[in-house]
Protein backbone atom coordinates (compact mmCIF):
# COMPACT_ATOMS: atom_id res chain seq x y z
CA UNK A 1 0.00 0.00 0.00
CA UNK A 2 3.11 2.14 1.02
CA UNK A 3 4.31 2.31 -3.00
CA UNK A 4 0.47 3.49 -3.90
CA UNK A 5 1.53 6.78 -5.36
CA UNK A 6 -2.22 7.61 -4.80
CA UNK A 7 -1.52 7.86 -0.97
CA UNK A 8 1.02 10.61 -1.45
CA UNK A 9 -1.26 13.04 -3.82
CA UNK A 10 -3.91 12.43 -1.64
CA UNK A 11 -1.97 13.15 2.15
CA UNK A 12 -0.17 16.13 0.28
CA UNK A 13 -3.56 17.12 -1.53
CA UNK A 14 -5.35 17.22 1.96
CA UNK A 15 -2.61 18.43 3.88
CA UNK A 16 -2.44 21.74 1.32
CA UNK A 17 -6.08 22.07 1.06
CA UNK A 18 -6.75 21.80 4.97
CA UNK A 19 -3.73 24.63 5.33
CA UNK A 20 -5.44 27.04 2.49
CA UNK A 21 -8.94 26.46 3.99
CA UNK A 22 -7.49 26.85 7.66
CA UNK A 23 -5.51 30.52 6.90
CA UNK A 24 -8.45 31.64 5.86
CA UNK A 25 -10.51 30.78 8.40
CA UNK A 26 -8.11 32.10 11.09
CA UNK A 27 -7.47 35.44 9.57
CA UNK A 28 -11.63 35.52 8.76
CA UNK A 29 -12.64 34.75 12.30
CA UNK A 30 -9.26 35.08 14.62
CA UNK A 31 -6.69 37.21 13.56
CA UNK A 32 -8.62 39.86 11.94
CA UNK A 33 -10.85 40.64 14.62
CA UNK A 34 -7.89 40.24 17.31
CA UNK A 35 -5.58 43.09 15.06
CA UNK A 36 -9.08 45.33 15.00
CA UNK A 37 -8.68 45.60 18.71
CA UNK A 38 -5.47 46.27 19.09
CA UNK A 39 -4.16 48.47 16.75
CA UNK A 40 -0.99 46.87 16.05
CA UNK A 41 -0.19 47.38 12.78
CA UNK A 42 3.07 46.18 12.12
CA UNK A 43 2.40 42.71 14.13
CA UNK A 44 -0.57 42.41 11.94
CA UNK A 45 1.35 43.09 8.69
CA UNK A 46 4.31 40.83 9.98
CA UNK A 47 1.75 37.91 10.45
CA UNK A 48 -0.28 38.66 7.52
CA UNK A 49 3.10 38.66 5.35
CA UNK A 50 3.77 35.22 6.78
CA UNK A 51 0.40 33.88 6.17
CA UNK A 52 0.43 35.12 2.57
CA UNK A 53 3.24 33.22 2.35
CA UNK A 54 2.10 29.93 3.54
CA UNK A 55 -1.59 30.48 1.93
CA UNK A 56 0.44 30.40 -1.85
CA UNK A 57 2.96 27.44 -0.70
CA UNK A 58 -0.61 25.34 0.33
CA UNK A 59 -2.27 26.66 -3.11
CA UNK A 60 0.30 25.32 -5.43
CA UNK A 61 0.91 22.40 -3.56
CA UNK A 62 -2.62 21.34 -3.66
CA UNK A 63 -3.25 22.45 -7.31
CA UNK A 64 -0.26 19.97 -8.44
CA UNK A 65 -1.16 16.82 -5.42
CA UNK A 66 -4.93 17.33 -7.07
CA UNK A 67 -3.51 16.90 -10.89
CA UNK A 68 -1.83 14.09 -9.62
CA UNK A 69 -5.16 12.90 -8.01
CA UNK A 70 -7.24 13.15 -10.51
CA UNK A 71 -4.43 11.85 -13.28
CA UNK A 72 -4.01 8.68 -11.03
CA UNK A 73 -7.64 8.09 -10.37
CA UNK A 74 -8.63 8.57 -14.46
CA UNK A 75 -5.72 5.99 -15.02
CA UNK A 76 -7.97 3.89 -12.00
CA UNK A 77 -11.13 4.16 -13.41
CA UNK A 78 -10.15 3.94 -17.11
CA UNK A 79 -7.82 0.61 -16.55
CA UNK A 80 -4.89 2.49 -18.72
CA UNK A 81 -1.31 3.71 -17.65
CA UNK A 82 -1.35 7.43 -16.58
CA UNK A 83 0.57 8.08 -19.45
CA UNK A 84 -2.38 6.88 -21.90
CA UNK A 85 -5.66 9.09 -20.03
CA UNK A 86 -4.73 11.98 -21.67
CA UNK A 87 -5.05 10.80 -25.47
CA UNK A 88 -7.82 8.37 -25.19
CA UNK A 89 -10.18 11.45 -23.70
CA UNK A 90 -10.71 8.94 -20.94
CA UNK A 91 -9.58 12.45 -18.58
CA UNK A 92 -12.18 14.05 -20.25
CA UNK A 93 -14.82 11.16 -19.67
CA UNK A 94 -13.86 11.22 -15.69
CA UNK A 95 -13.93 15.08 -15.69
CA UNK A 96 -17.47 15.04 -17.15
CA UNK A 97 -19.56 12.22 -16.57
CA UNK A 98 -17.99 11.17 -12.90
CA UNK A 99 -18.93 12.33 -9.65
CA UNK A 100 -15.38 12.84 -8.74
CA UNK A 101 -14.65 14.63 -12.02
CA UNK A 102 -17.53 17.13 -11.55
CA UNK A 103 -15.90 17.31 -7.62
CA UNK A 104 -12.40 17.98 -9.09
CA UNK A 105 -14.00 20.67 -11.81
CA UNK A 106 -15.96 22.42 -8.89
CA UNK A 107 -13.37 22.61 -6.69
CA UNK A 108 -10.88 23.77 -9.54
CA UNK A 109 -13.38 26.75 -9.69
CA UNK A 110 -13.22 27.73 -6.42
CA UNK A 111 -9.72 27.27 -6.45
CA UNK A 112 -9.49 30.20 -9.23
CA UNK A 113 -11.87 32.19 -6.79
CA UNK A 114 -10.09 31.83 -3.93
CA UNK A 115 -6.55 32.89 -6.00
CA UNK A 116 -8.61 35.93 -6.99
CA UNK A 117 -9.86 37.02 -3.52
CA UNK A 118 -6.83 36.09 -1.30
CA UNK A 119 -4.06 38.74 -2.41
CA UNK A 120 -6.82 41.63 -0.75
CA UNK A 121 -8.21 39.30 1.87
CA UNK A 122 -4.40 39.04 3.01
CA UNK A 123 -3.47 42.52 1.98
CA UNK A 124 -2.16 45.03 4.80
CA UNK A 125 -4.81 47.34 5.05
CA UNK A 126 -6.57 47.34 7.91
CA UNK A 127 -10.00 47.58 7.47
CA UNK A 128 -11.94 44.70 5.39
CA UNK A 129 -15.17 44.45 4.20
CA UNK A 130 -17.16 42.31 5.78
CA UNK A 131 -18.61 41.15 2.53
CA UNK A 132 -15.16 39.93 1.54
CA UNK A 133 -14.50 38.12 4.41
CA UNK A 134 -17.30 36.32 4.86
CA UNK A 135 -17.05 35.23 0.48
CA UNK A 136 -13.65 34.29 0.98
CA UNK A 137 -14.35 31.84 4.36
CA UNK A 138 -17.14 30.25 2.24
CA UNK A 139 -14.97 29.59 -0.80
CA UNK A 140 -12.52 28.14 1.37
CA UNK A 141 -15.15 26.31 3.32
CA UNK A 142 -16.66 24.98 0.07
CA UNK A 143 -13.06 24.14 -1.27
CA UNK A 144 -12.02 21.86 1.30
CA UNK A 145 -15.91 20.55 2.05
CA UNK A 146 -16.22 19.27 -1.58
CA UNK A 147 -13.56 16.99 -0.88
CA UNK A 148 -16.07 14.72 0.19
CA UNK A 149 -17.30 13.90 -3.38
CA UNK A 150 -13.51 12.27 -3.71
CA UNK A 151 -14.03 9.16 -1.78
CA UNK A 152 -15.77 7.03 0.13
CA UNK A 153 -18.45 9.14 1.58
CA UNK A 154 -20.15 9.38 -1.79
CA UNK A 155 -22.06 6.46 -3.56
CA UNK A 156 -24.43 5.37 -0.87
CA UNK A 157 -27.95 4.58 -1.72
CA UNK A 158 -31.13 5.91 0.64
CA UNK A 159 -30.60 8.05 3.63
CA UNK A 160 -26.93 7.65 3.57
CA UNK A 161 -26.69 9.53 0.25
CA UNK A 162 -27.28 12.69 1.85
CA UNK A 163 -26.24 12.15 5.13
CA UNK A 164 -23.16 10.48 4.54
CA UNK A 165 -22.19 13.07 1.89
CA UNK A 166 -23.06 16.21 4.18
CA UNK A 167 -21.58 14.61 7.80
CA UNK A 168 -18.27 14.22 5.60
CA UNK A 169 -18.37 18.14 4.25
CA UNK A 170 -19.31 19.26 7.63
CA UNK A 171 -16.05 16.82 9.22
CA UNK A 172 -13.40 18.33 6.54
CA UNK A 173 -14.23 22.36 6.77
CA UNK A 174 -14.15 21.32 10.82
CA UNK A 175 -10.56 20.04 10.36
CA UNK A 176 -9.78 23.31 8.21
CA UNK A 177 -10.57 25.38 11.08
CA UNK A 178 -9.01 23.73 13.59
CA UNK A 179 -5.97 21.97 12.58
CA UNK A 180 -5.92 23.73 9.30
CA UNK A 181 -5.31 27.14 11.57
CA UNK A 182 -2.92 25.51 14.23
CA UNK A 183 -0.01 26.86 12.08
CA UNK A 184 -1.65 29.51 11.12
CA UNK A 185 -1.63 30.59 15.02
CA UNK A 186 1.90 29.27 16.11
CA UNK A 187 2.73 32.12 13.57
CA UNK A 188 0.85 34.47 15.21
CA UNK A 189 1.68 33.53 18.54
CA UNK A 190 5.64 33.94 17.34
CA UNK A 191 5.13 37.21 16.17
CA UNK A 192 2.99 38.37 19.48
CA UNK A 193 4.65 39.08 22.87
CA UNK A 194 6.87 42.18 22.87
CA UNK A 195 4.73 44.47 24.06
CA UNK A 196 1.34 45.16 26.11
CA UNK A 197 -0.16 45.71 22.75
CA UNK A 198 0.90 42.28 20.77
CA UNK A 199 0.06 40.41 24.21
CA UNK A 200 -3.39 42.32 24.08
CA UNK A 201 -3.68 41.05 20.78
CA UNK A 202 -2.98 37.46 21.32
CA UNK A 203 -5.18 37.27 24.08
CA UNK A 204 -7.80 37.85 22.05
CA UNK A 205 -6.83 35.63 19.32
CA UNK A 206 -6.75 32.86 21.47
CA UNK A 207 -10.28 33.47 23.15
CA UNK A 208 -11.51 33.16 19.77
CA UNK A 209 -9.52 30.68 18.52
CA UNK A 210 -10.71 28.76 21.59
CA UNK A 211 -14.39 29.08 20.28
CA UNK A 212 -13.21 28.05 16.52
CA UNK A 213 -11.58 24.93 18.02
CA UNK A 214 -14.09 24.13 20.64
CA UNK A 215 -17.39 24.31 17.66
CA UNK A 216 -14.79 22.45 15.17
CA UNK A 217 -13.59 19.13 17.85
CA UNK A 218 -17.50 19.30 18.72
CA UNK A 219 -18.47 19.08 14.61
CA UNK A 220 -15.38 16.67 14.15
CA UNK A 221 -16.86 14.50 17.23
CA UNK A 222 -20.37 14.07 15.92
CA UNK A 223 -19.55 13.70 11.89
CA UNK A 224 -16.80 11.55 12.37
CA UNK A 225 -19.05 9.22 14.76
CA UNK A 226 -21.84 9.47 11.71
CA UNK A 227 -18.98 8.60 8.79
CA UNK A 228 -18.09 5.67 11.32
CA UNK A 229 -21.36 4.43 11.45
CA UNK A 230 -21.27 4.12 7.53
CA UNK A 231 -17.71 2.89 7.19
CA UNK A 232 -16.93 0.70 10.05
CA UNK A 233 -20.50 -0.22 11.14
CA UNK A 234 -19.26 -2.24 14.40
CA UNK A 235 -16.77 -2.91 16.78
CA UNK A 236 -15.78 -6.35 15.82
CA UNK A 237 -15.50 -4.80 12.20
CA UNK A 238 -13.36 -2.10 14.37
CA UNK A 239 -10.79 -3.96 16.08
CA UNK A 240 -10.54 -6.91 13.70
CA UNK A 241 -9.52 -5.16 10.29
CA UNK A 242 -6.60 -2.71 9.23
CA UNK A 243 -9.13 -0.12 8.48
CA UNK A 244 -10.61 -0.05 11.86
CA UNK A 245 -7.12 0.01 13.76
CA UNK A 246 -5.86 2.94 11.57
CA UNK A 247 -9.18 4.54 12.29
CA UNK A 248 -8.88 3.77 16.02
CA UNK A 249 -4.93 5.27 15.69
CA UNK A 250 -6.49 8.38 14.20
CA UNK A 251 -9.10 8.61 16.80
CA UNK A 252 -6.58 8.52 19.48
CA UNK A 253 -4.67 11.17 18.12
CA UNK A 254 -7.62 13.12 17.85
CA UNK A 255 -8.11 12.39 21.38
CA UNK A 256 -4.77 13.76 22.61
CA UNK A 257 -5.29 16.58 20.41
CA UNK A 258 -8.27 17.94 22.16
CA UNK A 259 -6.49 16.99 25.51
CA UNK A 260 -3.36 19.17 24.50
CA UNK A 261 -6.47 22.04 23.65
CA UNK A 262 -8.12 21.25 26.80
CA UNK A 263 -4.71 21.87 28.41
CA UNK A 264 -4.77 25.28 26.19
CA UNK A 265 -8.17 26.27 27.08
CA UNK A 266 -8.44 25.81 30.53
CA UNK A 267 -4.76 25.94 31.94
CA UNK A 268 -2.46 28.10 29.65
CA UNK A 269 -5.78 30.62 28.39
CA UNK A 270 -6.69 31.16 31.64
CA UNK A 271 -2.45 32.43 32.29
CA UNK A 272 -2.50 34.13 29.82
CA UNK A 273 -5.51 36.33 30.09
CA UNK A 274 -4.21 37.26 33.75
CA UNK A 275 -4.01 40.84 33.01
CA UNK A 276 -1.40 41.67 36.16
CA UNK A 277 1.59 39.82 35.25
CA UNK A 278 3.26 40.19 31.64
CA UNK A 279 6.30 37.25 32.71
CA UNK A 280 3.43 35.21 33.33
CA UNK A 281 1.30 35.60 30.36
CA UNK A 282 4.58 35.06 28.07
CA UNK A 283 4.99 31.76 29.58
CA UNK A 284 1.74 30.97 28.51
CA UNK A 285 2.30 32.21 25.09
CA UNK A 286 5.37 30.40 24.70
CA UNK A 287 3.45 27.08 26.07
CA UNK A 288 0.41 27.75 23.39
CA UNK A 289 2.76 28.07 20.70
CA UNK A 290 4.29 25.04 21.79
CA UNK A 291 1.39 23.54 22.16
CA UNK A 292 -0.39 24.30 19.11
CA UNK A 293 3.19 22.96 17.02
CA UNK A 294 2.76 19.66 18.88
CA UNK A 295 -0.94 19.52 17.89
CA UNK A 296 -0.13 20.70 14.46
CA UNK A 297 2.02 17.62 14.49
CA UNK A 298 -0.63 15.49 15.36
CA UNK A 299 -2.78 16.49 13.07
CA UNK A 300 -0.31 16.05 10.23
CA UNK A 301 -0.23 12.55 11.33
CA UNK A 302 -3.90 12.35 11.63
CA UNK A 303 -4.48 13.54 7.46
CA UNK A 304 -1.81 11.00 6.63
CA UNK A 305 -3.70 8.30 7.90
CA UNK A 306 -7.09 10.17 6.73
CA UNK A 307 -5.09 9.85 3.22
CA UNK A 308 -4.45 6.09 3.73
CA UNK A 309 -7.97 5.15 5.00
CA UNK A 310 -9.35 6.61 1.77
CA UNK A 311 -7.70 4.01 -0.41
CA UNK A 312 -8.25 1.28 1.31
CA UNK A 313 -11.69 -0.94 1.37
CA UNK A 314 -13.43 0.79 4.42
CA UNK A 315 -14.00 -2.32 7.36
CA UNK A 316 -17.62 -2.42 6.83
CA UNK A 317 -16.81 -4.81 3.88
CA UNK A 318 -13.15 -5.60 4.46
CA UNK A 319 -13.78 -7.36 7.52
CA UNK A 320 -14.05 -10.79 5.96
CA UNK A 321 -10.69 -10.55 4.94
CA UNK A 322 -9.64 -11.31 8.94
CA UNK A 323 -11.32 -14.04 9.50
CA UNK A 324 -12.64 -14.83 13.48
CA UNK A 325 -12.79 -18.48 12.52
CA UNK A 326 -9.47 -20.66 12.72
CA UNK A 327 -7.23 -21.28 10.21
CA UNK A 328 -7.60 -23.12 7.57
CA UNK A 329 -6.32 -26.63 6.98
CA UNK A 330 -3.54 -27.24 4.61
CA UNK A 331 -5.23 -29.95 2.67
CA UNK A 332 -8.55 -27.76 2.41
CA UNK A 333 -9.92 -25.64 -0.14
CA UNK A 334 -11.20 -22.72 1.11
CA UNK A 335 -13.82 -20.20 -0.33
CA UNK A 336 -15.58 -17.05 1.44
CA UNK A 337 -18.39 -15.68 -0.56
CA UNK A 338 -19.71 -12.25 0.48
CA UNK A 339 -22.96 -11.06 0.17
CA UNK A 340 -24.95 -7.78 1.67
CA UNK A 341 -27.35 -10.18 3.47
CA UNK A 342 -24.43 -12.46 4.50
CA UNK A 343 -21.40 -14.43 3.55
CA UNK A 344 -20.41 -18.06 4.02
CA UNK A 345 -17.50 -19.81 4.73
CA UNK A 346 -17.01 -23.18 2.15
CA UNK A 347 -14.19 -25.69 3.42
CA UNK A 348 -14.06 -28.49 1.17
CA UNK A 349 -11.62 -31.26 3.17
CA UNK A 350 -9.11 -32.90 1.19
CA UNK A 351 -9.39 -29.78 -1.39
CA UNK A 352 -8.47 -32.78 -4.38
CA UNK A 353 -10.32 -34.72 -6.85
CA UNK A 354 -12.14 -37.90 -4.79
CA UNK A 355 -14.77 -38.38 -1.86
CA UNK A 356 -14.64 -35.25 0.57
CA UNK A 357 -16.37 -33.43 2.93
CA UNK A 358 -17.45 -29.78 3.25
CA UNK A 359 -18.26 -27.56 5.64
CA UNK A 360 -19.87 -24.37 5.60
CA UNK A 361 -20.55 -21.57 8.16
CA UNK A 362 -23.35 -18.65 7.56
CA UNK A 363 -22.01 -15.18 9.17
CA UNK A 364 -24.04 -11.87 8.81
CA UNK A 365 -22.11 -8.25 8.20
CA UNK A 366 -21.38 -8.33 12.09
CA UNK A 367 -20.08 -11.65 12.39
CA UNK A 368 -22.61 -13.12 14.17
CA UNK A 369 -23.41 -16.30 13.08
CA UNK A 370 -26.62 -16.66 10.58
CA UNK A 371 -29.30 -18.77 11.44
CA UNK A 372 -30.51 -20.85 8.04
CA UNK A 373 -33.40 -23.29 7.87
CA UNK A 374 -31.99 -25.31 5.15
CA UNK A 375 -28.71 -25.23 3.28
CA UNK A 376 -27.80 -26.90 0.24
CA UNK A 377 -24.66 -27.03 -1.67
CA UNK A 378 -24.29 -27.41 -5.28
CA UNK A 379 -21.00 -27.89 -6.83
CA UNK A 380 -20.19 -27.91 -10.34
CA UNK A 381 -17.34 -29.48 -12.34
CA UNK A 382 -15.05 -26.91 -14.54
CA UNK A 383 -16.59 -27.79 -17.81
CA UNK A 384 -20.04 -28.60 -16.53
CA UNK A 385 -23.28 -26.74 -17.02
CA UNK A 386 -25.22 -28.56 -14.39
CA UNK A 387 -23.31 -29.15 -10.83
CA UNK A 388 -24.46 -31.98 -8.50
CA UNK A 389 -26.55 -30.80 -4.99
CA UNK A 390 -25.91 -31.76 -2.15
CA UNK A 391 -28.47 -30.96 1.37
CA UNK A 392 -26.44 -30.00 4.15
CA UNK A 393 -27.04 -30.96 7.98
CA UNK A 394 -26.55 -28.51 10.83
CA UNK A 395 -24.23 -29.66 13.01
CA UNK A 396 -24.08 -28.82 16.90
CA UNK A 397 -21.66 -25.82 16.76
CA UNK A 398 -23.93 -24.31 14.02
CA UNK A 399 -21.35 -25.31 10.89
CA UNK A 400 -23.45 -27.17 7.91
CA UNK A 401 -21.89 -30.40 6.72
CA UNK A 402 -21.93 -32.16 3.85
CA UNK A 403 -20.44 -35.67 3.72
CA UNK A 404 -19.61 -38.16 0.77
CA UNK A 405 -18.92 -35.46 -1.88
CA UNK A 406 -17.27 -36.49 -5.12
CA UNK A 407 -15.19 -34.60 -7.27
CA UNK A 408 -14.17 -36.18 -10.37
CA UNK A 409 -11.44 -33.52 -11.77
CA UNK A 410 -9.22 -31.38 -10.53
CA UNK A 411 -9.33 -26.84 -11.89
CA UNK A 412 -12.04 -24.26 -10.98
CA UNK A 413 -15.12 -25.88 -9.41
CA UNK A 414 -17.93 -23.33 -9.03
CA UNK A 415 -19.46 -23.64 -5.81
CA UNK A 416 -22.93 -22.56 -5.01
CA UNK A 417 -24.54 -22.12 -1.75
CA UNK A 418 -28.45 -22.38 -1.50
CA UNK A 419 -29.94 -20.98 1.72
CA UNK A 420 -33.31 -20.68 3.17
CA UNK A 421 -33.23 -18.11 6.00
CA UNK A 422 -36.84 -17.94 6.82
CA UNK A 423 -40.43 -17.91 4.50
CA UNK A 424 -39.18 -15.44 2.38
CA UNK A 425 -35.77 -14.61 2.46
CA UNK A 426 -33.40 -17.26 0.57
CA UNK A 427 -29.52 -16.41 -0.20
CA UNK A 428 -27.80 -17.43 -3.19
CA UNK A 429 -23.70 -17.67 -2.91
CA UNK A 430 -21.81 -18.47 -5.95
CA UNK A 431 -18.08 -18.39 -6.10
CA UNK A 432 -15.16 -20.31 -8.18
CA UNK A 433 -13.11 -22.57 -5.97
CA UNK A 434 -10.28 -25.01 -6.69
CA UNK A 435 -9.61 -28.73 -6.92
CA UNK A 436 -6.33 -29.77 -6.78
CA UNK A 437 -5.87 -33.09 -8.72
CA UNK A 438 -5.32 -36.14 -6.67
CA UNK A 439 -2.20 -37.74 -4.50
CA UNK B 1 -4.27 1.72 25.77
CA UNK B 2 -6.43 -1.03 26.23
CA UNK B 3 -9.08 0.97 28.23
CA UNK B 4 -9.13 3.73 25.63
CA UNK B 5 -9.69 0.52 23.35
CA UNK B 6 -12.66 -0.66 24.80
CA UNK B 7 -14.04 2.93 25.68
CA UNK B 8 -13.87 3.40 22.02
CA UNK B 9 -15.78 0.15 21.02
CA UNK B 10 -18.38 0.92 23.77
CA UNK B 11 -18.67 4.42 22.35
CA UNK B 12 -19.55 2.70 18.98
CA UNK B 13 -21.17 -0.03 20.40
CA UNK B 14 -24.96 1.02 19.50
CA UNK B 15 -23.93 1.75 15.96
CA UNK B 16 -23.27 -2.32 15.28
CA UNK B 17 -26.54 -3.41 13.71
CA UNK B 18 -26.27 -1.71 10.40
CA UNK B 19 -26.83 -2.81 6.77
CA UNK B 20 -24.97 0.05 4.91
CA UNK B 21 -22.01 -0.69 2.65
CA UNK B 22 -19.20 1.35 0.73
CA UNK B 23 -18.28 0.12 -2.54
CA UNK B 24 -20.57 -1.11 -5.17
CA UNK B 25 -21.42 -4.58 -4.53
CA UNK B 26 -23.52 -7.06 -6.37
CA UNK B 27 -26.51 -7.24 -4.19
CA UNK B 28 -28.58 -8.93 -6.07
CA UNK B 29 -29.23 -10.46 -10.30
CA UNK B 30 -32.31 -10.98 -12.55
CA UNK B 31 -31.93 -14.06 -13.35
CA UNK B 32 -30.78 -15.13 -9.83
CA UNK B 33 -27.43 -15.46 -9.03
CA UNK B 34 -26.75 -19.71 -9.87
CA UNK B 35 -29.97 -19.84 -10.75
CA UNK B 36 -31.54 -21.90 -13.05
CA UNK B 37 -34.60 -20.22 -15.16
CA UNK B 38 -37.03 -22.22 -17.93
CA UNK B 39 -37.99 -19.55 -20.28
CA UNK B 40 -34.71 -17.49 -21.85
CA UNK B 41 -34.20 -14.19 -20.45
CA UNK B 42 -34.25 -10.83 -22.40
CA UNK B 43 -31.89 -8.79 -20.25
CA UNK B 44 -29.68 -9.50 -17.65
CA UNK B 45 -30.52 -6.39 -14.00
CA UNK B 46 -27.88 -6.23 -11.57
CA UNK B 47 -28.28 -4.40 -8.70
CA UNK B 48 -25.56 -3.03 -6.68
CA UNK B 49 -24.91 -1.67 -3.04
CA UNK B 50 -23.82 1.52 -4.42
CA UNK B 51 -24.73 4.41 -6.97
CA UNK B 52 -22.64 3.65 -10.17
CA UNK B 53 -20.45 5.69 -12.76
CA UNK B 54 -22.45 4.70 -16.08
CA UNK B 55 -19.23 5.85 -17.91
CA UNK B 56 -16.73 2.88 -16.40
CA UNK B 57 -19.66 0.51 -15.36
CA UNK B 58 -19.78 -2.80 -17.49
CA UNK B 59 -21.48 -6.01 -18.03
CA UNK B 60 -20.44 -9.15 -20.48
CA UNK B 61 -22.55 -12.28 -20.64
CA UNK B 62 -21.07 -14.99 -22.55
CA UNK B 63 -22.58 -18.73 -23.47
CA UNK B 64 -20.75 -22.50 -22.34
CA UNK B 65 -18.33 -21.59 -25.63
CA UNK B 66 -17.29 -18.14 -24.45
CA UNK B 67 -18.93 -16.54 -26.81
CA UNK B 68 -20.75 -12.91 -26.16
CA UNK B 69 -24.51 -13.24 -26.23
CA UNK B 70 -25.47 -9.67 -24.77
CA UNK B 71 -26.26 -6.65 -27.07
CA UNK B 72 -23.52 -4.72 -26.25
CA UNK B 73 -23.29 -1.87 -23.59
CA UNK B 74 -25.36 -2.05 -20.29
CA UNK B 75 -27.30 0.66 -18.95
CA UNK B 76 -26.61 1.99 -15.89
CA UNK B 77 -28.80 4.12 -13.85
CA UNK B 78 -28.47 4.93 -10.06
CA UNK B 79 -26.95 1.61 -8.52
CA UNK B 80 -28.67 -0.80 -11.31
CA UNK B 81 -27.12 -2.11 -14.51
CA UNK B 82 -28.99 -3.78 -16.88
CA UNK B 83 -27.75 -5.44 -20.44
CA UNK B 84 -29.84 -6.90 -23.25
CA UNK B 85 -29.47 -10.23 -24.39
CA UNK B 86 -29.34 -11.81 -27.85
CA UNK B 87 -31.92 -14.64 -28.26
CA UNK B 88 -30.03 -17.16 -26.31
CA UNK B 89 -31.32 -21.13 -25.76
CA UNK B 90 -30.99 -23.49 -23.07
CA UNK B 91 -27.41 -23.49 -22.07
CA UNK B 92 -25.17 -22.11 -18.85
CA UNK B 93 -24.18 -18.23 -19.61
CA UNK B 94 -21.47 -16.55 -17.23
CA UNK B 95 -22.05 -12.67 -16.37
CA UNK B 96 -19.29 -10.94 -16.02
CA UNK B 97 -19.46 -7.45 -14.29
CA UNK B 98 -17.07 -4.72 -13.87
CA UNK B 99 -18.97 -2.08 -11.46
CA UNK B 100 -17.30 1.65 -10.70
CA UNK B 101 -18.64 3.13 -7.58
CA UNK B 102 -19.78 6.97 -7.29
CA UNK B 103 -16.57 6.70 -4.77
CA UNK B 104 -14.17 5.81 -7.42
CA UNK B 105 -13.37 2.50 -5.97
CA UNK B 106 -14.08 -0.93 -8.34
CA UNK B 107 -15.23 -3.98 -7.81
CA UNK B 108 -15.80 -7.13 -10.40
CA UNK B 109 -17.51 -10.59 -10.25
CA UNK B 110 -18.63 -13.03 -12.42
CA UNK B 111 -21.49 -15.39 -11.90
CA UNK B 112 -23.29 -18.30 -14.33
CA UNK B 113 -26.97 -18.55 -14.59
CA UNK B 114 -28.59 -21.24 -16.41
CA UNK B 115 -31.58 -22.06 -18.63
CA UNK B 116 -33.35 -24.94 -18.40
CA UNK B 117 -34.28 -26.82 -21.76
CA UNK B 118 -37.72 -27.86 -19.95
Amino acid sequence: MLADPLLYARAVHFAATMLVAGVVLFVVFVAEPAWRGSGDGAVAGNVRRRLAVIAWIGFALALISGAAWLVLTAAAMGDQPAAQIFGDGVLWTVLSQTTFGRAWLVRLVLACALAATLPTLLSSRDHKSPWLEIIVALLAAAFAGALAWSGHAAGGLGDEAFIHPAADVLHLIAAAAWVGALLPLTVLFAAAGADDASLAMARTATTRFSILGIVSVGTLLVTGIVNTFYLVGSAPALLHTDYGRLLLIKIALFLLMVAIAAVNRFRLTAQLLQQGSIIASRDALRQLRRNAAIEALAGAIVIAIVAALGTMPPAIHAAHQHPTYGPVPADAAFVHIHLVEGMADVTIRPGRTGRARATIRLWNEDFEALNARQLSLTLTAPAAAVGNAYPAREGRDGAWQVDGIELSEPGNWTVTVEVVLDQTKRLTLTAPIVIEPAQ
Amino acid sequence: MQKILLFISLLLMPLAPIAAQAHAFLDHASPLVGSTVSAAPHEVVLTFTQNLEAAFSTAQVTDASGARVDGGKAQVSGNTMTVALKSIGPGSYKVHWHALSVDTHSTEGTFTFHVGGH
